[in-house]
């Protein structure tokens, strides 16, 4: 302060105070406008987000409309069906193989033994392999050189060595199926093997011989299994051609129609620059190509749906087919099949036949009332964004906006969180104010808070780098298999990334638990005390129920912070835009999904500006903001009520 | 003193709606990951070695992008693994640049899975049905029983829509397929989970863990590149109006030296 | 040691073995998170440090730190012999030895080199978002905290800071690039196709267009972002300076911007600064809401070289550490030859936040106990 202002030379008298009342004022008025900013600001978020989600809709009702007037939506149903079977011979496929595969086990672990050895010497000796490949491949008539060639055969027979001694990464692979001799063998083979030979060792091959057998064998009792899948999965042979040559068709139509709207376009952007232009000759040439822009005639609908609907015919044939083979299976199938996941398989077919059989049936009547020119209300689009079951982007198709499968995903996620953080949060919270010394909270309160200081994308990166990879090996483990969903076999997982999270919502947690416990008045814990309750009861029974608004609000915060989180979920969750399925019961945790924040972080970069898919993510953006606002509106609410219980 | 930092500061911030125009020397481009993750680069990284000066921006989020930074002005090269869309050129057309389509070289799309799969052949028929989710278990193409995990690109690439095309007959992809930034990002994971399948450019495939699957009997390898079923070109695309550097660097990708390049990258030369 | 309230509950009723359980159960959970956070430092001090000490003068790989990023390619000599080498220093190599003497040819993207890049973005990315944080946050503080009344406009600020703390960072990115890279307004002779409108000055157009992905857009987008954190601090700061400050400041006739000025600020300013320090901590890691508002993954330049005065530096793109550390998680494998630049980014990110917590509680600390009324 060390610069002398005017106002301060200036004797202090009237003038120089009216002149400081004027401009206070203006002062004032400043001030205001920068507090008012952080309205704008919230204002300007809100807008924003309003006016691209309220282009999304009608926008993506005028997608959807094409798609119904081209005949997509026509096809699609006929599709449903075609799907629908696809899983049905999925399942009775799979139903085959696992009872094919249950007398085939060992088989199976042997030939993977040999060949997991074989995989780990010649990742051992892959440089100077494929170095002396290049070099020979390379040579001329006068060969390489030889002293190249000595010192990378001297290269790799070192490299093999080590390999054969198990030295390289892990070491060999453990063989617990095949006997010492076979194993001694197979090495003392790969060690005697030419360096740019690519044969398979003998045993490899013999074990390989032996599989097939066994599987031929065991293949031969359920032959007549086999003809019956195989009997219903060829039935969609017809639907499948008619799908697609129908599918064909409409989607040239889709196609006629928007390079129509792209050259109506154009031609109206070619024509709006015209005022503008100079010379009269640039002004001609922009009418001539304005002209020349429209070259196609707009579709004709009901024309180019004629050749597709003609065929309700062939669409009822096809259908009445699928049906007859859902009867035909249904009695053909064997009651029960021995290995018990193959009868699992079995079960769920059975359990969805008569599902799939109402669908069926339902199909046709669908098709002949389907209307081409039925409008799509704005009800239906926006029911459909919040119902929707499909994120579909990208595709040649058509692109479907279904927040759900986002939604679900996130949720599960802040779930897990929640159920580790709420625990260990609230828990340390009591902990380190009731319970711990002095000295130990010193300790305890600086590290969780420097645990809130980590960035996410640290976090994130730790969820790719450690964590994940450390759960599924931990999960490979023969000794966790009873733990439901492992052995893991996606390394980026809801799990992973809400334990992450988890991570990242004690603090908040723990710090607002804290302070929650800290504000209750001493005076109850004393009164507590006085009428002679023990530690245990005065912490439970009275300053914990006291703080318990303190504390639920904290977990509301930390809610919305790993709601709105991104960087760990977008890095770690894996990224499967699908609803999960439930039917693993607790080994739904440990599928991949996608959420509401990693969706907007991956595709707005990616996004064309304006377009339907970009307008969606605002969307997103919309319902996640409202989401965590409502989250902290009510923690706010919470925490108010226990500041009034207080007084 | 405290006035003067805070006019300063306002007149800063004031001044930043000020444009300015970019360096010259500085080529920025945009696009495909297949391209623009290592072939672009080491293009790059080769020419400044033999141009002094020219510096180098690259962005590579998928061939969607290359096109609307090319309309913009914001990107003075594309690359893009697929052509560009009528819808695309026109959008640029209508902002006045004409865009000069240039075959940067042909990549091959290779089918990989675990190291630890038995199954190294497929047919066409079974990578289709794999990707679009009818075929959910290994056993069902011949492989020890285990659940199928697909990994495909996220939607803006222009291998996404590419092997739609190519082995998918336009369907839509398995809904429990997960969406991966690039290629890379796909060959770890399905190094890192044995019932993992998933597809790279020809580039990426040699990645330790994962072994590429030969189709129809043919495998995928460079001089397979006329039989093989999931092969298709690479482009860059840069306006025709594009100052001399650029078409310089552009120039030099399909030259023989840098072409000489993409061949060690795992690429298949023009020619 | 002991405060009075503790010596009296100490001991009086006991539950023996079930209180004891209770403790440990507790003791464990707490004590559990504190591993954990001990395992995660110590996980990547173990990975990092190896990147950034040497074990002879000065100690600190400087390289790693002043370097740009490169290609890191690894291959096979004729002899077999491995190396790994960044781009430049390869293309040296080939020239020496040959594109023949190559073998077994892999790259790294983004693994050569040092992060001087990244670390030059964040540092600038954080700078001016904080300056202009602090230039609104603290006017606006002082009118909350000076000017106000109770009243309708108060009452919606503080609704406004309040559900402004809690916005999702993502949330911040999309406002970010809805507004700051595609319509805020710039000065411009030729407004571009995209402009929302523009209006004619004369001379020039105000073209509603936007800054495009730069650092001017991405430090707007963080400073809105830190505002609300940095108003309440600021206010919390002008607050406990004593009334009676303001009062004799007043009485002796000065007037009211003079009072703040003169004997309001600058006791409160120890305090703002401070609080500052802990914004610009959080500002420094977050990802989300400069993705599409200000990085780029891969850039040769430092954002001062080409381009023109001070202006062009505020309007290119910039690398920055935390979107560094995304792309090196998201796009290259991890393997031997990427670990350094992955956890060697890490741990430096780690650092400096780190660095900037601790002394915001230090300074927080020393301003406590030096300003006491």
């Amino acid at each position: 302060m060390s610069d002398s202002s005017s106002s301060s030379t200036v004797p202090a008298g009237h003038p120089f105070r009216r002149k400081g009342r004027g401009t206070d004022g203006l002062f004032k008025a400043f001030f205001a406008g920068n507090a008012g900013l952080t309205v704008v600001i919230l204002v300007l978020i809100i807008v924003f987000l309003v006016r691209e989600g309220a282009g999304f809709f009608p926008a993506y009702r005028g997608e959807l409309e094409l798609y119904r007037k081209a005949g997509l939506e026509f096809v699609d149903i006929a599709r449903k069906d075609l799907t629908a079977h696809e899983q049905m011979s999925s399942l009775l496929n799979r139903a085959y193989y696992a009872q094919v595969n249950a007398a085939c086990r060992r088989e199976f672990q042997r030939s993977q033994e040999a060949t997991q050895v074989v995989g780990y010497i010649d990742d051992a000796v892959a440089p100077p392999r494929s170095a002396l490949e290049r070099v020979t491949e390379g040579a001329g008539e006068e060969g390489a050189p030889a002293e190249l060639l000595k010192s990378l055969n001297a290269r790799y027979q070192s490299l093999l060595a080590d390999a054969l001694a198990g030295r390289p990464g892990k070491g060999l692979p453990p063989t617990p199926h095949l006997s010492d001799e076979e194993r001694a063998g197979l090495l003392q083979e790969l060690g005697a093997r030419e360096p740019l030979s690519t044969d398979e060792p003998a045993l490899v091959i013999a074990l390989q011989e032996q599989l097939a057998a066994k599987q031929a064998d065991a293949s031969e009792p359920l032959a007549g299994f086999r003809e019956t899948i195989n009997a219903f999965a060829s039935a969609s042979e017809d639907l499948d051609n008619l799908i697609y040559e129908t599918g064909e068709s409409v989607k040239a139509t889709k196609e006629a129609a928007t390079l129509h709207e792209i050259e109506v376009t154009k031609r109206d952007t070619l024509l709006a620059a015209v005022p503008g232009t100079k010379g009269a000759e640039e002004r001609a040439q922009l009418e001539a190509d304005a002209k020349a822009a429209v070259t196609t005639e707009p579709v004709d609908y009901r024309a180019a749906l004629q050749p597709v609907l003609g065929r309700m015919g062939e669409f009822e044939a096809a259908n009445a087919r699928l049906a007859a083979a859902l009867g035909e299976v249904k009695a053909a199938l064997p009651s029960d099949l021995a290995d018990e996941k193959a009868q699992r398989y079995l079960a769920t077919f059975r359990k969805a036949e008569d599902e799939y059989g109402r669908e069926l049936a339902d199909t046709m009547p669908k098709m002949q009332a389907w209307d081409f020119e039925k409008p799509v209300g704005l009800g239906a689009t926006i029911s459909g964004f919040i119902t929707g079951r499909d994120w579909i982007t990208g595709g040649e198709w058509q692109d479907f906006y279904g927040i759900v499968p986002l939604f679900v995903g996130s949720l599960i996620i802040a779930l897990i969180a929640l159920s580790l953080a709420i625990p260990l949060g609230v828990g340390a919270a009591i902990y380190t104010n009731q319970l711990a010394g002095g000295r130990q909270q010193r300790f305890i309160k600086p590290t969780i808070e420097f645990l809130q200081a980590i960035p996410s994308v640290v976090l994130g990166f730790l969820g790719i780098a450690v964590l994940g990879t450390l759960l599924q090996e931990t999960s490979m483990k023969d000794s966790f298999a009873w733990v439901p969903g492992f052995p893991i076999e996606q390394r980026l997982n809801m799990f992973t990334a809400g334990c992450l999270l988890g991570l990242m919502a004690i603090p908040t947690i723990f710090s607002l638990s804290e302070d929650a416990l800290n504000n209750v008045p001493s005076a109850f814990a004393e009164a507590s005390d006085a009428l002679g309750a023990s530690k245990l009861q005065t912490v439970f029974r009275v300053v914990c129920p006291a703080a318990i608004s303190g504390i639920l609000a904290a977990v509301l915060l930390g809610l919305g912070r790993v709601i709105g989180e991104t960087m760990v979920v977008l890095l770690v969750a894996g990224n499967r835009i699908e609803i999960p399925d439930f039917t693993e019961g607790l080994g739904v945790f440990f599928q991949p999904a996608h959420t509401l924040t990693g969706i907007i972080a991956q595709e707005l970069g990616e996004v064309p500006f304006g377009s339907v898919h970009y307008r969606a993510l605002f969307v997103v953006g919309m319902v996640l903001f409202f989401i965590v606002l409502a989250i902290n509106w009510s923690a706010q609410r919470l925490l108010h009520r226990f500041r009034i219980g207080q007084d | 003193m405290r006035n003067t930092i805070r006019f300063a500061a306002a007149s800063l911030f004031a001044g930043a709606m000020l444009a300015a125009t970019a360096g010259a020397q500085t080529i920025s481009l945009k696009g495909s990951d297949t391209l623009g993750a290592k072939l672009v680069p080491q293009l790059a990284e080769s020419f400044k070695s033999k141009n002094d000066g020219v510096k180098f921006e690259i962005a590579a989020e998928g061939s969607s992008t290359a096109f609307p930074a090319l309309a913009n002005g914001t990107a003075h090269i594309g690359m893009s693994s697929r052509q560009a869309k009528p819808e695309e050129i026109t959008a640029a057309q209508a902002k006045g640049i004409k865009l000069k389509e240039i075959e940067a070289c042909h990549d091959m799309i290779v089918v990989i899975v675990n190291k630890g799969n038995s199954v190294k052949k497929l047919t066409k028929d079974q990578v289709a049905k794999i990707f679009t989710g009818q075929v959910k278990d290994w056993s069902e193409v011949g492989g020890a029983p285990g659940a199928i995990s697909v990994y495909t690109r996220n939607t803006s690439s222009g291998t996404y829509k590419d092997w739609q095309k190519l082995a998918m007959k336009d369907r839509n992809y398995a809904p429990s397929s997960q969406k991966l930034a690039g290629n890379e990002q796909i060959a770890e994971e399905v190094s890192k989970n044995k019932g993992g399948i998933g597809y790279v450019g020809l580039a990426y495939a040699k990645k330790s863990g994962t072994a590429p699957v030969t189709i129809d009997g043919v495998a995928p390898i460079a001089a397979n590149a006329r039989t093989y079923a999931y092969s298709r070109a690479c482009y860059l695309y840069i306006p025709e109006n594009a100052d001399a550097t650029a078409k310089a660097f552009a120039d030099f990708a399909i030259s023989p030296e840098g072409q000489k390049i993409a061949e060690n990258l795992g690429f298949v030369p023009n020619h | 040691m002991e405060n009075p309230e503790q010596l009296i509950r100490k001991g009086v009723h006991h539950d023996g073995l079930k209180e004891g359980l209770v403790k440990a159960f507790l003791g464990s959970l707490t004590w559990g998170i504190v591993i954990v956070a001990l395992l995660l430092f110590g996980r990547i001090c173990w990975d990092g440090v190896p990147v950034l000490v040497k074990p002879d003068f000065p100690f600190i790989d400087v390289a790693f730190l002043t370097e740009k990023t490169e290609t890191l390619h690894v291959f096979d000599d004729a002899n077999a012999e491995r190396h790994s080498l960044p781009a430049s220093e390869y293309y040296q190599w080939v020239d020496e030895h040959g594109a023949d003497a190559v073998f077994n040819a892999q790259t790294y993207s983004y693994s050569g080199g040092g992060i001087a890049g990244p670390i030059v973005g964040t540092a600038l990315l954080t700078l001016l978002s904080i300056i202009l944080a602090l230039f609104f946050g603290v006017a606006a503080a002082i009118y909350l905290s000076e000017y106000a009344k109770q009243g309708r406009f108060i009452n919606l600020v503080r609704l406004a800071i309040l559900n402004l703390a809690g916005v999702p960072s993502i949330v911040f990115g999309l406002f970010g690039f809805a507004v700051f890279v595609l319509v805020a307004p710039v000065f411009t002779d030729v407004p571009s196709d995209r402009s929302l409108f523009a209006i004619p000055l004369g001379f020039t157009w105000l073209s509603f267009q936007g800054w495009n992905s730069s650092l001017i857009a991405g430090s707007a987008t963080l400073a809105c972002m830190m505002l609300p954190v940095i108003i309440t601090a600021s206010e919390e700061s002008l607050r406990a300076v004593p009334q009676g400050f303001r009062e004799a400041s007043l009485a002796l006739g000065a007037t009211r911007w003079h009072t703040i000025r003169k004997c309001v600020l600058p006791f409160a300013m120890p305090g703002i600064l401070t609080s500052s320090v802990l914004s610009l901590a959080r500002a420094a890691g977050e990802t989300a809401p400069i993705m599409f508002t200000a990085a780029v993954a891969a850039k040769d330049d430092f954002p001062w070289e080409g381009v023109s005065g001070p202006l062009g530096v505020l309007q290119s793109q910039v690398q920055a550490l935390p979107y560094h550390i995304y792309t090196l998680a998201a796009r290259i494998p991890t393997s031997e030859y990427t670990q350094r630049a992955q956890y060697g980014s890490v741990f430096v990110f780690l650092l400096m936040i780190f660095m900037f917590s601790t002394l915001s509680i230090v300074l927080r600390n020393r301003v406590r106990s030096k300003l006491k009324w």
